[in-house]
């Protein structure tokens, strides 16, 4: 935030209002970091924590909500401060939807875990380091208000989708391969899935902070780097 | 979305609906300007309080002006209808051209300029006769009408300052006795009756309580179809409110003048943006 209102309160507003997009961040970061850990280590009472947890974050949104309300209500703001509060309102949505979806993933550990360890997937853990140094990043930039390095998340979301993308042709050919796959492979899949639509959130969270430093939007054509959504197999393929 | 329908989806009779013309996105280019300022400077005495003021006031449109006290904005409005005059060791430098004629220049009448130019102060000025005589009286000094006539543009500026319903059983009554956002309407009917073509309002509301504000701000948004008006004023939001343009003015100097959305969404100038957000020292 630049300089001081001349009313303190104001300030002092604004900077809550700033906590709580941080902490939110910083959550986002850890449930994620703890979904995919109880993935990797078939830890369900891991999983059951982060699903638990996801009413924290919750619970923030709702706070930061009447907090941006109440702002808009009592102060009228304008001009830098009115997109200070533009912006924690949608990347406050943002991120609660980002550990929604972390919550999924833990969701979909413990069923996982109820059947046999599965073909390893390399892919999931080290989609999800992505996404989550893409979290990171984020909020850091949130915090020091550095639309350029919004910029960059925004544009290394592709890697993302890139992973994603092969992620979902492995997962297809272990199905292809033996039907008893398809059960594990349709989880692991909704998980790529879900951790690739964190790094989307981490875009929209980049386009936000664009807009607030700038006060322009960020208009360009971000790169797409995942064309799954269009890819068939034919029947004819499909081994025996 | 209509606009997103294929081509053939329409049909010669059903055309493409004209967006409703908004005014904070109609071009600048289409309007027309009312007034020009050019290189406009103003002193008290050797006090210099304007400096080099360049802008236009478009046709039909509001533009605001704030900025600190002691910023020039009134003094703006001042030499808009050279009322500067009446004080010795006041004078305006620079041109302020009007359709095109410098109404700063020698040889104007300024009494016919201020009937063109129109305009109310903060607080409410009522002549000291009736109601009817409060707006007649500017009528008389500029056209003979026949009494009917008279009394069909007395009754006409009262309706259009949205005071008609008001006052119509009380036409023989004092102006002073009016409440004060009456008396700030009356004289705004006073400053119309004459069909001025530029309005100038010096903080027009800001004796006001929020109701009789809003009725001006109102009469503000309907009076505006037909004028160029400039207000002054001290409430960013009724700035933000009422006006097209917004012109943000400091230490004699014009900031930052832009479209009223533009400024107080995101303003170029640091100085505007600090002022507006309530960071001033």
């Amino acid at each position: 935030m630049s300089s001081e209102h001349m009313i303190k309160g104001y300030d002092e507003e604004l900077r809550r209002l700033n906590n709580t997009i941080t902490e939110m961040g910083g959550l986002a970061e850890s449930q994620l970091g703890a979904a995919i850990e109880a993935v990797v280590e078939r830890d369900s009472e891991l999983a059951a924590s982060v699903v638990e947890g996801d009413a924290k974050v919750d619970q923030l949104q709702r706070d930061l909500d009447n907090l941006a309300l109440r702002l808009l209500a009592l102060r009228q703001p304008v001009a830098r401060d009115l997109r200070e509060i533009f912006a924690a309102l949608k990347i406050g949505s943002d991120l609660e939807r980002m550990c929604d979806y972390a919550a999924n993933v833990a969701k979909r550990a413990i069923a996982l875990n109820q059947s046999p360890p599965a073909q390893p997937v390399y892919a999931l853990p080290r989609m999800a380091r992505l996404a989550e140094l893409l979290v990171k990043d984020v909020i850091d930039a949130y915090v020091a208000r550095d639309a350029d390095k919004a910029y960059a998340v925004w544009m290394r979301d592709e890697e993302l989708d890139e992973m994603y993308a092969s992620l979902f042709r492995e997962l297809l050919t272990y199905m292809m391969e033996d039907p008893r796959n398809i059960s594990a492979s349709t989880h692991l899949l909704f998980m790529a899935k879900n951790i690739e639509r964190i790094g989307d959130h981490a875009t929209n969270i980049a386009e936000d902070l664009y807009y607030l430093v700038h006060g322009t939007p960020l208009t360009q054509k971000r790169p797409k780097g995942d064309n799954s959504s269009l890819e068939v197999i034919k029947p004819g393929r499909v081994q025996p | 979305m209509i606009s997103s329908l294929p081509k053939s989806y329409r049909t010669e009779a059903d055309p493409l609906p004209t967006p409703a013309p908004d005014r904070t996105t109609a071009p600048t280019a289409e309007l027309p300007i009312k007034a020009q300022l050019r290189s406009v400077g103003f002193y008290y005495e050797k006090f210099q309080a304007l400096k080099n003021i360049n802008l236009a006031l478009h046709d039909r449109r509001v533009t605001a002006f704030i900025g600190p006290s002691g910023c020039g904005k009134s003094t703006l409005l001042r030499v808009l209808n050279r009322i500067y005059q009446l004080y010795p060791g006041q004078h305006a430098t620079g041109e302020v051209l009007v359709d095109g004629e410098n109404i700063l220049a020698a040889g104007i009448d300024l009494n016919r300029l201020r009937a063109r130019i129109g305009m109310v102060f903060q607080k409410p000025t009522p002549f000291p006769m009736s109601i009817y005589d409060n707006i007649a009286f500017g009528i008389r000094l500029y056209e003979r009408l026949p009494k009917s006539e008279l009394a069909d543009r007395v009754e006409s500026a009262l309706q259009r300052a949205a005071l008609w319903t008001e006052v119509k059983d009380k036409l023989k009554q004092s102006g002073l006795s009016l409440s004060g956002g009456q008396q700030q309407r009356l004289c705004i009917a006073r400053a119309i009756a004459v069909q001025p073509e530029i309005l100038l309002l010096d903080e027009p509301a800001s004796a006001l309580d929020p109701i009789s504000t809003q009725r001006i701000e109102e009469l503000i948004a309907e009076l505006k179809g037909d004028y160029c008006i400039a207000i002054v004023t001290h409430n960013m939001q009724q700035a933000a409110r009422s006006s097209d343009y917004t012109a943000f003015m400091y230490l004699g100097e014009l900031v930052e003048f832009d479209e009223t959305e533009r400024i107080f969404t995101h303003p170029k100038e640091r100085r505007t943006e600090d002022y507006i957000t309530g960071r001033f020292g």
